[in-house]
């Protein structure tokens, strides 16, 4: 019988994800350039994070425990966490603010659905999602550069990258959600992308307390360093249950006070 | 003020992993603290030079139709969003120049503050061309429905040309003199580049040219996209 019910929940979250999907891509395609341009911006910034590292590496052999083919394939990992996220969950949480505070919120709570789900899943970015297939080549290429990839340990990542992403947005989440207390919650979000940018660095550069602190607290860490490590290196299996729990563990406690957020918050003029 | 002493501590914490990552004392003949020091100041030089609120108010402006209210004003569309930018521009920067100077001091940076004037004239000066751009990229609106993301794209086009990413002395030779030769630079590199000891006074004055140069063209630019959106406007937002 719970059973059922769940299912049937299941499905028809699926229904409506797939209705979002629908509906965002009819959005998206309205505006052509808008969608092309969207395009464009994230190869600019993948291109800015390909750039900074070659740079690097034109004047060292090695960064942290990666030479330069290792660091690629830590790259190619970075641009397809960031292009799910982005297709997912990005333009959902950058408005979230807005929609807290000008009261958009409360219709979303008179819905017979989670308002978590629908703040968090109700646009899909459909531009991104051939940025999805840009990340993936990189990714496919780097790894193919590597001269003894285990290519069993691909595998790996069918675990770490969903983890990766669904961290990158609890922590979102969590920020936005702040929102809840403060109006303008503007600086908040600047300082959202300045830890995110830790994250974009292999966690091996960073000193122990700050590399425990992006694999813990703040587990940016979780992004690609970690899913970098299943190819690149040995199998740590003790480091990938804990990124399982971890993330299992993030996403109930996003959950749980966002609950806890909504029983404190009384309207739009909260 | 949170924010950028944040921003400051990350870009510590990131500096300090690449040389640590690197396992050498120099990278392309600059140590430790010439970085953090580069990299302090080029984040607060970087929030200074961009523009996205205004950029968005202007195209705001011309999708609602609201513009109109300002047509009607004795000055123009460029001029009216020059002012207020510049005006909260000026605030911004004097409140949070205290975060560089007390980073400098306290971890003891490599900054010669008597270069701090001249680099931040350089900088005011190079606002123009930023909102020259600005006015570009709103003047879009006349003519598309939906440009916010043109916003984006030029800003991580200026963000990647601008040197706050990585000096561009640190570029191979080719790639080094393109971008020094075009305006973006002032953006990033060449103030900060001249405040941490990186570039002495030709460098700046290299940055003086090429921003004239700049704005010069992009003014051009810009008027004749001015001129060609308002054939085209009807009154009654685009």
């Amino acid at each position: 019988m719970r059973l059922a019910r769940l299912r049937f929940t299941l499905q028809k979250y699926l229904r409506l994800y797939y209705a979002f999907f629908k509906a965002s891509f009819v959005a998206d395609l309205e505006f052509r350039a808008n969608f092309i341009t969207r395009i464009i911006t994230d190869v600019i910034w993948y291109g800015a994070q390909i750039f900074t590292f070659e740079v690097l590496f034109l004047h060292t052999n090695k960064l942290g425990d990666w030479n330069v083919d290792q660091t690629r394939v830590f790259l190619g990992i970075v641009f397809v966490v960031d292009a799910f996220y982005m297709i997912m969950f990005h333009d959902n949480l950058d408005r979230m603010n807005t929609s807290i505070r000008k009261g958009d919120l409360d219709l979303l709570l008179v819905k017979p659905v989670s308002s978590q789900f629908m703040l968090s899943c109700q646009r899909i970015s459909t531009a991104m999602i051939g940025n999805l297939g840009i990340g993936t080549a990189w990714l496919i290429w780097s790894i193919a550069q590597l001269p003894d990839v285990q290519w069993i340990n691909l595998l790996w990542l069918l675990l770490l990258l969903p983890c990766g992403v669904l961290a990158v947005y609890c922590l979102r989440f969590l920020f936005s959600a702040s929102a809840l207390i403060f109006t303008q919650a503007e600086s908040v979000m600047y300082l959202w992308y300045q830890i995110y940018r830790l994250g974009l660095r292999p966690d091996s550069i960073y000193v122990p307390w700050l590399r425990f602190a992006i694999l813990t607290i703040m587990p940016v860490g979780f992004i690609a360093s970690v899913p970098a490590r299943a190819i690149l290196e040995p199998a740590s299996y003790g480091l990938f249950a804990w990124v399982l729990l971890w993330t299992v563990g993030l996403m109930i406690f996003t959950s749980w006070l966002w609950q806890l957020g909504l029983k404190k918050y009384s309207s739009a003029s909260s | 003020m949170i924010a950028p002493v944040v921003t400051s501590l990350i870009e510590v914490a990131v500096w300090t992993g690449i040389f640590r990552g690197l396992q050498a004392t120099t990278l392309g003949g600059f140590g430790l603290d010439n970085y953090l020091a580069y990299a302090i100041w080029g984040s607060f030089v970087a929030r200074i030079s961009v523009t996205w609120n205004y950029e968005s108010k202007m195209i705001e402006e011309i999708e609602s139709g609201s513009i109109n209210v300002l047509l009607s004003r004795p000055t123009t569309f460029y001029e009216y969003y020059l002012f207020q930018f510049f005006g909260y521009k000026v605030v911004t920067t004097f409140v949070s120049l205290l975060v560089p100077l007390t980073a400098a001091y306290w971890f003891d940076l490599p900054v010669f503050l008597d270069r701090l004037p001249l680099a931040l004239l350089l900088i005011f000066y190079y606002l123009i061309l930023v909102h020259t751009l600005s006015f570009c990229v709103a003047t879009i609106a006349f003519h598309l429905n939906r440009v916010h993301s043109f916003t984006v794209a030029k800003n991580l086009s200026l963000w990647l040309l601008s040197g706050e990413l990585i000096p561009l002395d640190l570029l191979p030779d080719f790639w080094r003199g393109i971008l020094l030769n075009l305006p973006f630079a002032n953006a990033v590199y060449i103030p900060v580049g001249y405040i941490t000891g990186r570039g002495d006074i030709s460098l700046l004055q290299q940055g003086f040219m090429t921003t004239t140069i700049g704005i010069v063209f992009f003014g051009l630019l810009a008027r004749l996209s001015w001129q060609s959106g308002i054939r085209v406007y009807t009154g009654t937002g685009a």
